[in-house]
This record gives C-alpha cells, sequence and structure tokens, in this order.
C-alpha cells in the first residue's frame, strides 16, 4: 500500500527549498566579501601609489618623520609617508590603510641624469692638454681645457682610436669641477657627528635582515678594527668604526652602509653597499660591487700636513655598478686619489675632486669628472693621458638613475629599487 | 493489482499548502534581498571604465578637466594642483549612469608632467 503522505512529500521540499535558500544567502555573502575585498586593495594600491608620487614630488624636508594624512579628506584614503636618506639616495616608506587592511612598499628612490649636465668626462681646465694614445675611446660628451685634446704616442704605442678623438660634443670646461650638493654633504656628514644608538648583539647571528619599516640597526666598533666575515647583513643596517673596517668575501651585504675611517674589502667579494671612509678605501681584485653601490672618501675637518693622503684604490679586475667618488672641504696639498687598477670596469659614474689615476684597460660606461688624470709606467709618470682607456657614456643604461650629491643630476626623482611589500 | 492507494485527507492537504506558500514565500523574499544587495554589474562596469581612464590619463598625461561618454556612462575627470605642488595633480573622476545618477567614482595623485 503507498501512503499519499502530502505533509511529509512537503517537509521535504521545503528541506530542499531551505537549503538552496541557506547556500544562495552564503554565497552572497561570501562574493560581496570577496569582492569588496578587492575594492578596497584596489583603493588602497590607488592611494599606494598616489602616495609613492607625493614622496617622489616633494623636495622639502617634511617626510623626514612619518606623516600620516589623508589624501582626499575622505574617509578610506589614508597613507603614511616617510623618508630615509640612505647614502647617495633616499629610501621611501609609504602605507596605505582602510580599517584593519594595510598595504605598504618600500622602495628606493634617486634623481635623472639632467642630459645637459651630463658628460662623458669632464677634466677641469688648468691649462694642460689631454692627450690620447693607444686603444683610447671617449664616447659622449666631453668638457675639455681650452688647450684641447690631442693625440699622443707614448710607451712605443700610437693613438689607434677614433679619428675624431672624442665621439660627441665637446665644451670648455672650468678651473673647478662642478661642486657636490652641499645638503647631501651634510646628510653624510652628520653620521660621522652624530652619536648613535649601540646594537652590539647583532653579531651573534649569522643572518641579519632588518626591515626599512623598522628602526635603524646601528653598530657602532668605535676604536676596534673589526673584520665583517661569514655574515649575512641585508637591509636597514648601519656599520660604523672610528678606524677601520675589514669586508672579508664571505660576508653577503645587501643595501647596507658603512661609515669608518678606512675601509677594506678582501678579493673575491660580491654585494650591494655603500662603503665611506673619511681617509682611505682599499678594493682587492676581482671584486664586484652591484648596483647601486657606492663608494666614496669624504674629508669634512681640516687635516693637518702629516695626515695620509685620502684615496680609493680598486684593484684589478673588480666590477663597479654605480658610484666612486672624492671629497674634500678643504683643499690640501696632498690631493685625493682614485686608483683604478688594469682591466677595472665601472658601469656609473666617477667624481674625483684631486687626481684620478688610471691603468691599462679601465673600461667606464657612464662618465668620469676629474682634476686631473694620472698615468704611471715603468719609468714616467704621465699627467692628463688616456691611455687604453675606454669611456662610453652611451653604454650606460638609460634607466640609470644618479644620486642628487653628484652635479649631473636632475630634480626629477624616480624608483631605483623595490626593496619590501606586501 | 493488489496494491492501494491511500488518499490524503482533506486536513493533510490544507496544512501541505499553507507550508509549501509559506516556504515559497521566504525563499522568494530572501532571493529578492540577495539580488538587491548584491553588486550591481552597472557599477562593477562603472569602476572598471574609472580605472582604465585613470590608466590612460596617467600615460598620456592629459591632465585637463574633461567630460566624455564611454559605453552608457558619463564620465566627469577633474583635475587641480594637489596642496599647491605644481608637480602634483589631482585627478577626479566620476561615473554617472543614464539617469545621471552617480555610480561610481575614483581619485588619484599623478604626476604633473606638463612643465
Amino acid at each position: 500500500m503507498v501512503k499519499a503522505s502530502a505533509l511529509y512529500i512537503v517537509i521535504i521540499i521545503a528541506l530542499v527549498i531551505g537549503v538552496l535558500c541557506s547556500a544562495l544567502i552564503v554565497e552572497a555573502y561570501f562574493y560581496k566579501m570577496q569582492y569588496q575585498k578587492k575594492f578596497r586593495y584596489e583603493a588602497l594600491q590607488n592611494n599606494l601609489s598616489s602616495g609613492i608620487n607625493i614622496l617622489l614630488n616633494t623636495g622639502d624636508t617634511s617626510y623626514l618623520y612619518e606623516k600620516t594624512f589623508s589624501l582626499f579628506n575622505g574617509t578610506a584614503d589614508s597613507v603614511s609617508l616617510k623618508k630615509i636618506p640612505w647614502g647617495l639616495y633616499d629610501i621611501g616608506i609609504v602605507e596605505a590603510f582602510i580599517q584593519r587592511d594595510t598595504i605598504y612598499k618600500t622602495f628606493s628612490f634617486a634623481n635623472t641624469v639632467d642630459s645637459a649636465k651630463w658628460a662623458a668626462l669632464y677634466i677641469i681646465d688648468e691649462d694642460r692638454l689631454l692627450s690620447l694614445s693607444g686603444k683610447t675611446t671617449i664616447r659622449g660628451d666631453a668638457y675639455i681645457p681650452k688647450t684641447g685634446v690631442k693625440a699622443a704616442y707614448v710607451d712605443n704605442r700610437a693613438y689607434q682610436g677614433d679619428k675624431r678623438l672624442i665621439i660627441g660634443h665637446t665644451h670648455f670646461s672650468e678651473k673647478k669641477l662642478p661642486d657636490l650638493f652641499s645638503g647631501r654633504l651634510d646628510q653624510l656628514n652628520s653620521m660621522y657627528a652624530e652619536p648613535h644608538e649601540n646594537d652590539s648583539a647583532l653579531f651573534k647571528k649569522d643572518t641579519i635582515r632588518q626591515s626599512f619599516l623598522l628602526s635603524t640597526r646601528f653598530i657602532n666598533f668605535k676604536k676596534q678594527v673589526q673584520t665583517i666575515k661569514n655574515i649575512n647583513l641585508n637591509g636597514n643596517i648601519v656599520l660604523l668604526s672610528d678606524t677601520a673596517i675589514i669586508i672579508d668575501s664571505s660576508a653577503v651585504l645587501n643595501n647596507i652602509l658603512i661609515f669608518a675611517k678606512s675601509i677594506s674589502v678582501k678579493t673575491g667579494f660580491h654585494g650591494t653597499c655603500q662603503l665611506f671612509a673619511t681617509d682611505s678605501i682599499a678594493v682587492d681584485h676581482n671584486c664586484r660591487f652591484n648596483y647601486p653601490s657606492c663608494l666614496g672618501v669624504l674629508r669634512f675637518s681640516k687635516v693637518n700636513a702629516t695626515a695620509t693622503q685620502a684615496k680609493i684604490v680598486i684593484g684589478a679586475n673588480c666590477n663597479i655598478e654605480g658610484t666612486i667618488f672624492t671629497y674634500e672641504k678643504t683643499e690640501t696639498a696632498l690631493k685625493p686619489m682614485i686608483d683604478l687598477a688594469k682591466y677595472v670596469k665601472i658601469k656609473g659614474q666617477v667624481y674625483s675632486q684631486g687626481i684620478l689615476k688610471l691603468k691599462d684597460s679601465v673600461e667606464v660606461d657612464g662618465s668620469i669628472f676629474s682634476s686631473r688624470f694620472l698615468y704611471q709606467s715603468s719609468l714616467t709618470l704621465f699627467e692628463n693621458y688616456l691611455i687604453n682607456i675606454r669611456i662610453d657614456s652611451k653604454a650606460l643604461s638609460p634607466y640609470y638613475l644618479t644620486g642628487d650629491l653628484l652635479p649631473v643630476a636632475s630634480k626629477n626623482k624616480k624608483i631605483l629599487q623595490w626593496l619590501e611589500a606586501n | 493489482m493488489n496494491s492501494k492507494i491511500k488518499g490524503s485527507t482533506i486536513v493533510e492537504v490544507v496544512i501541505s499548502m499553507v507550508v509549501i506558500v509559506t516556504v515559497f514565500g521566504i525563499a522568494m523574499m530572501i532571493l529578492s534581498n540577495v539580488l538587491r544587495f548584491s553588486l550591481s554589474a552597472k557599477k562593477l562596469r562603472a569602476q572598471a571604465i574609472l580605472w582604465e581612464v585613470m590608466l590612460k590619463t596617467e600615460q598620456t598625461k592629459d591632465n585637463t578637466a574633461q567630460t566624455f561618454t564611454i559605453d552608457d556612462f558619463r564620465v566627469e575627470q577633474e583635475a587641480k594642483t594637489y596642496n599647491d605642488n605644481a608637480n602634483l595633480i589631482e585627478i577626479h573622476l566620476v561615473a554617472y549612469d543614464r539617469n545621471q545618477q552617480k555610480v561610481s567614482e575614483l581619485q588619484k595623485i599623478i604626476v604633473n608632467t606638463n612643465d
């Protein structure tokens, strides 16, 4: 016997409809939640992008301390901006938040090159000829003394380069190099002058990664000579020393700053860092500094007559991508020197306030600003001779960015490297 | 052919009808609410259009106030200097539908490269 049981059937149908309705509600809820999340994320990205544009295009110092504000005076457009001077460059920290959602980006930024000031070569006018010999190539605009440039026969070698001598426009140089930007120099000087909180616990680990969202970790070795080895240092870290720092090839340095009296880099080192010394930087052969790195010797205080010559010595076969510069606030008789050994390759800029000593087969993709060149053969010392040197400003990447310290920097700032994001 | 079919009583049928009508009524209410409160395709489309317009404005550097029509939407673009900084322009885009109702808006600060 089959029962009609209309009530049972209705209850089952009602249950099925109930389940379908519940599924519909849950689906609609999750869809809305996910879409709102996506919408908030897009709005955050939009605000983040606006914040980055503000940071890149505001020249004043108002963002040296973290500043949180509403972009358009709305309820969902809060951003937090901060700028940290980081050696030759700046670090930007931008956070955008809506309710409990936050996204952030940290990046380094620098200036584009001002094409009106850019030159492959700038040698000051000391009423000396610039002589070229061997397979020397200068490609790009050049600022040369009024006495001009000529081909020369040196060490039994004639000039074998392009007949034009300089492949580009030539201009007359001044008696002095264009000045470095004093604001950036003051900021670099403050790293030596101001006391910093010392974080000595760092060397108990083999890897230290400090986010730029956190405060900078300063490690001050004071008067103790320290060798940096078997350690990976990454990010917002500054090493300071009143004496020498030795960097071993086993050290992995990424975006950190080092300020010391003298810095010695051992053979085979690879890394990205900015080194600043008051006396000397010595880089052994076969080292590689990736972009954006910097080697700079800075003398802010007046030195006595017995002080050693400020110098940067780069060993053979080194590759340096970034900037090498010397600066002396008060000129001394013993001019600061940059000494580049054989087969050194530089992608970037060399700014030598004093002497630039070059050996055979040095290649510079970028520019050289120098007061004087020096070439030493086994017997003779030649002044303002370029022998078997290649300087090619066109070979530098069009995306190359320079620090505002150097006189070729334009006012436009662009992102150099993305560092952190979520 | 010996099986018998027992018919439902009138009371059972009435109760069943009441229950089924109530359940259907509730289901329809839920459905209409879900449809009413879910995101409209129109709004999504307007947002996508504003993003595209903003991207084009950034690329073409066309930082002028203007109105244009895309699909069924009228998009109004306003541009003004941000915080007296000549390097920065605040772009405000608003999308209106056929009934001149505001559907979506988007604001962004972009770099002024007209200088």
